[in-house]
């Protein structure tokens, strides 16, 4: 042991600083689940999938940013290549894939895990309730969801003003940039409260996920055939929950008639009540789930 | 610590307590009872978790119900169940606990490396939770519950799935956390052996009630005594019995007709029960009659007293009161609640 080493007993130390309070619970909890669903401080497998669905849906805003570069630079080939790039609205249906994928994996990831290994008893054994715990888990999932949701339109966005091939004035960008928020919000809201709502049902990670896309995919099937097949009204396109929120999106950018057309045949007030009444629904639902929850009984 | 009054909770038809009424001092408390006697229920109740139906519950002199968040930020819980999240690491996940209670992340960080040396978790807590074992998951389990220096922790069944060398290994760590930490613990446990080893005080959970409560040296002390076996008929037995009873001690039928348990019973007011030349023997009192202090005075009485009767004793041996023995007689449907001063708590 040389001169300066020294081995030091800190032994058990009392704490009397000032505590952060529930605040402090709910932000550690919120950090913690950006952590845990992109499998920071986790093995290599538990981060391949939620960055590979980053990669997914960033991917194509790259791809279509330089594109639109090389259209600037390329007068001759600019209206070609100009025709052949998407909406901010259609960008949705290259990178919905991903999205999904993203839905499916993110709220069964946080809400079954903490039920099923005992987490949930410890967090509402500290300053956090029922209620500031699905804050936390809540705002967590919808930030998860607008960094695919958000992040590739406003990079579009960003990219394309810059190369000048965007908005073509302040007012026009900002009424860009504010479609493209809305736009996030109401796929990542939509989804996250229904993925939250799936898992809040079930302790296995794989029955929520199966069962968010089958959802998902059952609903638009069904009303789908129920609408063609049997004839039935057009409004049934209110139960699609795969195709609302899409079709919505391109409402809130003044288009329509994309998706097909039951979708270009609803209403806009009614598609906003709809999406309004499922994520309040889901909503409610996960809440009335976890009050009458008990964990320590 | 944690105060009761009337406290009543029911889980449908079920009733869990029935106006109960006791109090956790501190030092180390055993919270004992059989399965489904309300032990988790009362934890639950502690951390404000579930709300009482009936009475009112202090801890740390706050209302668990309207002021949970400041309750639990106090408290430590570490649970019965072993399934912590398996791909965490015990480092991460204690830091995470004590960040929960308020501690914030630089110091957090730093508490969690110090708590997890001090389980014996040090060279393993960067180590995922799934791959330790049950031993090294209870500490990680004492761990985050103690972590953010709690004035409370709450430990239920923390023996649960060791082998004797680990429970003995915790069962000291529990103790050093309720004395050499400072931090006031709750044991929920059906183990009566090792609250009887680490505990200053009880709470014995029965049948909605509280069916004892108090300082362990209390409940079993109040059962010391001498076991005579005697070898002379039923009438003789009856008169020792009576003579004994004379000389101020405490006289029980045993197990069979001719045993008797006889206890030492405290001098009258005013009587010194013990002088410096005669231990045990009052001034003035003849040599049998007398109270006895000690185990060897209250045998020799014993014995004289059979003596002079003419009896044989085929056996002789000191009687002490197991917390099973209270245990047991306090869990019994017809044995009245033995409920020990509240104030000789520790």
């Amino acid at each position: 042991m040389t001169a300066a080493a020294r081995i030091h007993d800190r032994g058990y130390s009392r704490y009397t600083d000032e505590r952060t309070g529930t605040g402090g619970a709910v932000r550690s909890l919120y950090r913690q689940t950006l952590q845990q669903a992109l499998g920071f401080r986790r093995s290599v497998w538990q981060k391949i999938l939620p960055f590979l669905s980053i990669v997914l849906a960033y991917l194509p805003a790259i791809a279509f940013v330089g594109m639109a570069a090389f259209a600037n630079t390329q007068p001759r080939v600019a209206a070609q290549v100009q025709e052949l790039l998407p909406t901010y609205a259609e960008y949705y249906g290259f990178v919905y894939a991903a999205i999904l994928v993203f839905v499916a994996f993110v709220a069964p990831e946080l809400l079954c895990a903490d039920r099923r290994t005992g987490m949930l008893g410890l967090y509402l054994a500290s300053p956090l309730t029922r209620g500031t715990y699905l804050l936390a888990r809540g705002a967590g999932t919808l930030t998860l969801l607008l960094l695919v949701t958000l992040g590739p339109p406003l990079l579009m966005l960003v990219a394309n003003t810059l190369n000048g091939t965007g908005p073509t004035s302040i007012g026009e960008f900002l009424t860009t940039l504010g479609q493209v928020l809305v736009s996030g919000v109401v796929i990542g809201a939509f989804y996250g409260a229904l993925s939250l709502a799936v898992a809040s049902l079930t302790t296995r990670r794989a029955f929520a996920t199966v069962g968010i896309v089958f959802i998902l995919f059952g609903s638009s099937v069904l009303t789908q055939l129920l609408i063609r097949r049997a004839r039935f009204s057009q409004d049934l396109f209110l139960a699609n929950l795969l195709l609302l929120p899409l079709e919505l999106v391109f409402r809130i950018f003044g288009e329509s008639g994309h998706i097909n057309r039951t979708a270009s045949e609803a209403q806009t007030l009614p598609l906003a009540l709809a999406w309004a009444g499922w994520t309040g629904g889901c909503a409610l639902l996960v809440w009335l789930r976890y009050r009458r929850l008990e964990v320590t009984r | 610590m944690v105060t009761a009054r009337e406290l009543t909770k029911r889980w449908g038809s079920h009733v869990v307590f029935d106006r109960a009424s006791f109090e956790i001092g501190s030092g180390v408390t055993g919270l004992l009872g059989a399965n489904g006697t309300g032990k988790t229920t009362l934890i639950g109740m502690v951390l404000g978790l579930h709300r009482p139906d009936g009475g009112s519950l202090r801890v740390n002199g706050l209302d668990p119900e309207t002021a949970g968040a400041l309750v639990r930020a106090r408290v430590g819980y570490a649970p019965e169940h072993h399934n912590l999240p398996p791909d965490i690491r015990a480092h991460d996940l204690v830091r995470h606990i004590a960040e929960l209670h308020g501690i914030p992340a630089r110091v957090a960080t730093a508490r969690a490396n110090d708590i997890l040396w001090q389980v014996g978790l040090g060279e393993e807590r960067f180590r995922a939770v799934s791959t330790m074992s049950t031993g090294q998951r209870q500490r990680v389990k004492l761990a985050q519950a103690i972590v953010h220096d709690p004035v409370l922790v709450l430990l239920d069944e923390p023996t649960d799935g060791l082998d004797p060398v680990q429970r003995d290994d915790m069962l000291a760590l529990i103790r050093r956390v309720g004395t050499e930490f400072g931090i006031d613990v709750v044991i929920s446990s059906h183990l009566l052996e090792e609250v009887e080893r680490i505990c200053d005080a009880v709470v014995i959970l029965s049948g909605g009630t509280v069916a004892a409560s108090g300082a362990i040296d209390t409940l079993i002390g109040a059962g010391r005594g001498v076991l005579v076996q005697l070898d002379t008929d039923a009438a003789t037995v009856e008169a020792i019995a009576e003579d004994l009873r004379a000389r101020r001690f405490g006289v029980d039928p045993g197990q069979s007709a001719d045993q008797l348990l006889v206890t030492p019973l405290p001098p009258p007011p005013g009587l010194s029960a013990t002088t410096a030349d005669d231990p045990g023997t009052s001034p003035g009192a003849s040599p049998g009659d007398r109270t006895a202090d000690g185990p060897g005075d209250l045998h020799d009485a014993v014995r004289d007293v059979v003596v002079a009767h003419g009896a044989g004793i085929r056996r002789l041996s000191s009687s002490t009161t197991r917390l099973e023995d209270v245990f047991l007689q306090a869990g019994a449907e017809d044995a009245p609640p033995y409920v020990a001063a509240a104030e000789e708590a520790p």
